[in-house]
Parts: structure tokens; sequence; C-alpha cells
């Protein structure tokens, strides 16, 4: 990819910074070749990569480096866009919001700095993926299983930080951040929580501050970089139990919702529940063109005909419970019972007891994987996805209501639809999957327009996104929309104070610094 | 056609999540799936020097998709079935065929469901021996 500057920056500032971050981190941690910045930029862009270009990247090895080269990029006016391990697949992969800005690579910052398999956590640097924390675990035969999301190949800090969610009952990550290290726009570092005092023996135990607790500024933030942070993790449990229905019609997400709902608030349940569409099984099993031949989206007729000849429930509900094995037993029968009053069938149940192996496949038992990502197999040809991603309340009202909002908008742009709920608590996240093969640019058009229309039909309804890719971060900031924008203008007034030069990552989650706020109508997909 | 719709019901199987090895696995339906394949450790000093160990580093590095049941191999024994290979030729490690050139670009340049991956993902020097140790071509 063609160079693109930083806003303001001229070629020979650029090639000054460039060779200060070098004397930093070592001439072969910069990064700045056409393929280098190909290789930062988001295979599945819904349109030209060339929208959200990088214009270099840097890799420092250590927090004191990241310090060397935030001071650096303030003295040089060049944003940097700092990524973990870059894999945030469906959200923009590792490229930046604004064009030119730099990405300050963490990926060599991978040591587990900590583990404590007592109280069950570790600390962690950003550069640390889930396989090697997996690994870790392994090697130190820790009694620990983490949560892991879709995507096993990201960096666990990365994943949290941005909000991600897996299926343990450990699946909400953010919430099992404690105690950050966090290097400020000004090259400052600061701890969060208890970790505020120097050697603080519960810096990562205690989940809020003395005073105000700052740990959630730097989630989904462009306030700071993440240097270092306490991950909880769950105790192995004793047994585990799998209870999985086959749901046969789409309406009954209702009475699912309804049950599972009241369970999982009660804590009778505790993991976040996955509850896929028939699609989500069937894009594993071949292509599109295998199933339905047509570009038109796949008719309900031929849906029947498929759950038929798969064996399918439109819904495929898995309930897994954790622990000793007569309090999984006791608490399998109340999961049995709300479901015997609405389904004759009852749930096949697999049981897993220490010593055995777990099912690399399965996200409910904590096992990394990047296997849920052949799904992009599905369209063929260099096939990609977008996660349109509204939280709604977890009763069969608001699900059913923005099930068939949806339902109908994607219907209208012809598209297959493809729905899952994860039931987190009091909450459901609504995750539509459009799947689409980026060499069809008519498609990716249709795509674009689809989720367009999603976004601002679902804010109308009083629904919004928890997550979006680049391309829709500031539309999607901009349905926060109380009280003229209140949150945007306090995030705004944060941002300035901390960063009058805008230096990390503006735009991010469509918070500018003022610096940059003129770049702000640029880059939207 | 019917390898391949096989690898599709292995796959099945394995989504639905079964903690355990289906019993029909035994009866002849699909082989259970092998458990966690641990990747090598990643070795210590300079990621930029020349001469590191390519079957290391590519269980390291290429190791999340690319061993036994991972992301990559599960698409490539699909593509290689299609094409009237034998299963075993997913996995990298069993292709005859490849050569240092071939793996480098695909590496860089990314190939259908594969990202390109950056010089921090593997540097140039880490490359060069995975790339040696898989090309098996004229050796």
């Amino acid at each position: 990819m063609k160079l693109t500057l930083p806003p303001r920056v001229s070629p020979m500032q650029f090639d000054a910074a460039l060779k200060a971050f070098a004397g930093v981190v070592g001439k072969g941690w910069v990064l700045s070749s056409d393929e280098d910045r190909d290789a930062y930029s988001d295979i599945y862009a819904p349109g030209p990569e060339t929208l959200w270009p990088a214009s270099a990247a840097v890799a420092p090895a250590s927090a004191e480096e990241v310090q060397a080269i935030v001071r650096l990029a303030n003295q040089f006016k060049t944003p940097l866009w700092p990524v973990s391990r870059g894999k945030n697949l469906g959200y923009g992969q590792a490229a930046p919001r604004m064009a030119g800005s730099i990405v300050l690579d963490l990926g060599r910052m991978n040591k587990v700095l900590e583990l404590d398999p007592e109280l069950g956590y570790c600390v962690i640097e950003p550069g640390v993926g889930f396989f090697d924390l997996y690994e870790h675990l392994a090697r130190e035969k820790a009694p620990l299983w983490m949560s892991v999301p879709g995507n096993g190949w990201g960096s666990v800090l990365g994943n949290a930080l941005d909000h991600g969610i897996g299926y343990t009952p450990y699946g909400l990550h953010a919430r099992n951040l404690c105690g950050l290290e966090v290097v400020m726009p000004d090259g400052d570092m600061m701890r969060t929580g208890m970790a505020a005092m120097a050697n603080n023996k519960a810096s990562h135990l205690f989940p809020m501050s003395y005073g105000p607790d700052w740990t959630h500024m730097f989630t989904q933030s462009n306030m700071g970089v993440v240097t270092k942070a306490g991950v909880f993790l769950q105790p192995e449990p004793e047994t585990s139990l799998e209870l999985s229905f086959d749901i046969p019609n789409e309406e009954d997400i209702g009475w699912v919702i309804d049950i599972i709902a009241p369970m999982k608030i009660a804590g009778l349940i505790d993991q976040n529940v996955f509850i896929p569409s028939w699609l989500g099984k069937i894009v594993l099993l071949g292509q599109r063109k295998d199933f339905w031949d047509k570009a038109s989206a796949i008719p309900d007729w031929r849906v029947k005909e498929l759950l038929k000849e798969h064996k399918l429930g439109y819904w495929k509900v898995q309930i897994r419970l954790y622990g000793d094995e007569n309090v999984n037993k006791a608490k399998a029968e109340v999961v049995k019972a709300a479901f015997k009053k609405h389904l004759d069938t009852p749930p096949h149940e697999v049981w897993w007891r220490q010593g055995e192996d777990r099912n690399i496949y399965d996200l409910t038992v904590g096992v990394p994987t990047a296997v849920p990502l052949q799904m992009g197999d599905w369209v063929g040809g260099r096939s990609a996805h977008l996660g349109f991603s509204p939280v709604v309340p977890a009763t069969s009202k608001h699900v059913m209501d923005q099930l068939k909002r949806s339902r109908k908008i994607i219907a209208d742009h012809d598209v297959d639809f493809y729905a899952s709920f994860t039931i987190g608590g009091r909450f459901a996240n609504n995750i539509n999957m459009l799947m689409y093969d980026r060499d069809k640019p008519e498609q990716v058009e249709s795509m674009k327009k689809l989720f367009s229309a999603l976004v601002t039909e679902s804010a109308k309804a009083g629904y919004a996104e928890y997550r979006t890719h680049l391309g829709w971060m500031d539309a999607v900031a901009d349905t926060f929309d109380f009280n003229n924008h209140a949150q945007r203008r306090m995030n705004e007034k944060v941002k300035d104070a901390l960063d009058p030069n805008g230096i990390i990552a503006p735009g991010k989650q469509g918070v500018w610094p003022s610096v940059y706020r003129d770049q702000s109508k640029e880059g939207r997909a | 056609m019917k390898r391949v719709a096989l690898l599709g019901l292995l796959l099945l199987a394995a989504c639905n999540k079964t903690s355990a090895p289906a019993p029909e696995a035994a009866k002849g339906g699909p082989p259970p799936l092998p458990p966690y394949q641990m990747r090598a450790e990643a070795p210590t000093g300079d990621r930029l020097a020349a001469g590191g160990d390519g079957a290391k580093l590519y269980s390291v590095h290429c190791g999340y998709c690319h061993l036994p049941a991972g992301m990559g191999t599960n698409l490539l024994t699909k593509q290689r079935m299609m094409m009237g290979e034998p299963p075993e030729n997913g996995l990298l490690t069993n292709r005859k065929d490849l050569t240092a050139d071939y793996i480098k670009s695909v590496v860089r340049m990314g190939k259908v469901a594969m990202p390109r991956q950056t010089r921090v993902d593997i540097t140039d020097a880490e490359l060069d021996a995975v790339a040696d140790y898989l090309a098996k071509a004229g050796k």
C-alpha cells in the first residue's frame, strides 16, 4: 500500500519520526514498507483497504519503550494507533481509524508476568495471545481455565479492552481486568485500582479503587496505552455438564430467553449462554453454493428443507454447568424442568470430568481456537464478515422486537439471516453475522447500506451496538445522543486535557481530539 | 466428494461441542478430534537474527491454524481432497510440493482465508527458517 502521511506531517518530519523511533526499538522493529502497510490493513475491509491506511508500524518490547515512543510521537506530531496483537477481525483488524496513523504494535510485549493459581489470576502484557496463555497454564499445570472468544488468535488484553465476549462464567472479558498499567498520552505512566499504590499486595484482586476507579476509562478508549493488566481466571471445575437442546422454530427464541435469563440473573447458570441460529452450524459444512446456488437470500422454504436434511433446530441452545458433580446434577434438573414445559425432547447431555481432555472446538470450556473463522469459507472468494451487534434487554419482548426489525431489514437487502443471542446477564448481545465476498463490489455496497440501516433503525427503537467496525465508529457514537451527546462532549474534554496533541488513537470509538476533529468525516464506510 | 462430505460431518460433530468423542466414532463414524496441540515454546533471543529452528518456529508462529485440526488445516484438507489428494496433505508439513518463495509469498500477501502476517507476527529471519523447513520441493 502506498504511503499516506498523517495529517499535516511532511515527508521529512515523518522520516525524522521513524528514525527517532528506530533509536528506541532498533531499526528492525520500525516497519514502513508498502508490504508492511498492507499487512497492517483490514483484510475484511468493507470497501477499499485504503480507506483506513496505516503509514507505518513500530513495535516496542517494553513499557519503557512505549513511553519513549509516545513522547517522540508528541514531539513529531505523528499519531499512534495502539494494537495488542492486531487481530480484531471484523472490526478493522490492526488498521487505524484515522489515515496515516502509525500502528503501535505491542505484539512483542508477550510476557506472562505473574500467575497465581490460588487466587486465580494472572498479570500479562498485551502481546499475550489466547493460545499463549492457554499453553502457559498447561505448562505450569495451573488448575485454571480461561474464557476465549471466537478468534483465539488475538490478544487476551486486546480482546478484553475492546469489550470482547466469551462463553464461560468469565465471559465478560472487560470485567476480568483488574489493575491496569497505562502509558498516558504524554508518556507518563499510571496504574489503576489498588495498583495505584506502589507494591500494593491486592493490585490485581480488588475490582474497584480508592476514589474514582479509572480502569474502564481505558477500554474501547484512546486515553492511554495499556502495557500490562491483571486478568481473573476461572478455577478448573471438578466436573462440567453440557445440556444441548435443538429448538425447532424461529419464534421459540422468545420462550428460550424468558427461561434462561432468570436462571442466569439468579446465578443458577453462570456462563454466558450462546444461542446461534441454524446458519451458524451449516456454514461449517461447506460453501453456500452447495446449499443454495442463487445470489438471492436463502428463502424460508429452503431453510425448512435444510433444517430437516441436517436434523437441525432453528436455534441451538447449549447450556454448560461448571463445578461439583452433585451441584451440577441438581442444577441440570432445574434447567431440564424449565425446558420441559416447552419442549418434549430431552437435552443431549455430555459430562466432562477433571483429567479428561477438553473438546478443542468448544469455546465454553475455554480452549482457544481460530476454527470459528472458517465460516469465511461459506461465501467463498476473499470472504469477510461484519457483525451487527446491538445489546437488548434479556426478555422475549425486546428480543422478538429486535429480531423482527433486523430480520426485515436484512431480508429487504436480500441477505441471509444469521443471528445469535448471547445472554450475558440482564441483557443479550444480538450478533447478526453478515458475510460477503470482498471481490464482489456490489455485495460490499449492499452490506454497507444494510449495516447503516441496521444501526439507524435499531437506535430509533432504543438499542445500540456494543462494538463496531472502524467505518461505523462515528455513526454508532452518534446514536449515544442523550442531552446533545453529553457523553461525547465529556469524552472530548477529557481527551483534549490528557492528549492535547491528539497522539493516541484519534477517532477511536468516535472520540476525536480537537486537533484532528476535521478528519472525522473521512474513513466512514 | 464423499470424503469431503465426511470432513463436513466431522466438523459438524466437532462443532456440536460434545466434550467427549461421540460413541459412534468407534463404529466407523468420523474420527474423534485430537487433543489440544501444544505449540513449541518460543525460542528466546534475537528474533531478527538468521539461523532459527524452522520446525520450532513453524510450530510457534503457524501453529495457531496449521497444526492438526487447526482452521488452516481444516480448510486446506478440504481443498486438497477436492483436488483428489489424500486428506493428510491438508497439513503443510506433509506437503512435498511447496517452495520457499511460495510460502513467503502466501505468508506476506495472504491467501483466501489467511490474513497477511506482519513482521511482528513472524520476522523475515523467522520466515526464512520456516520456509526452508516446509519447502521440500526439489530436495
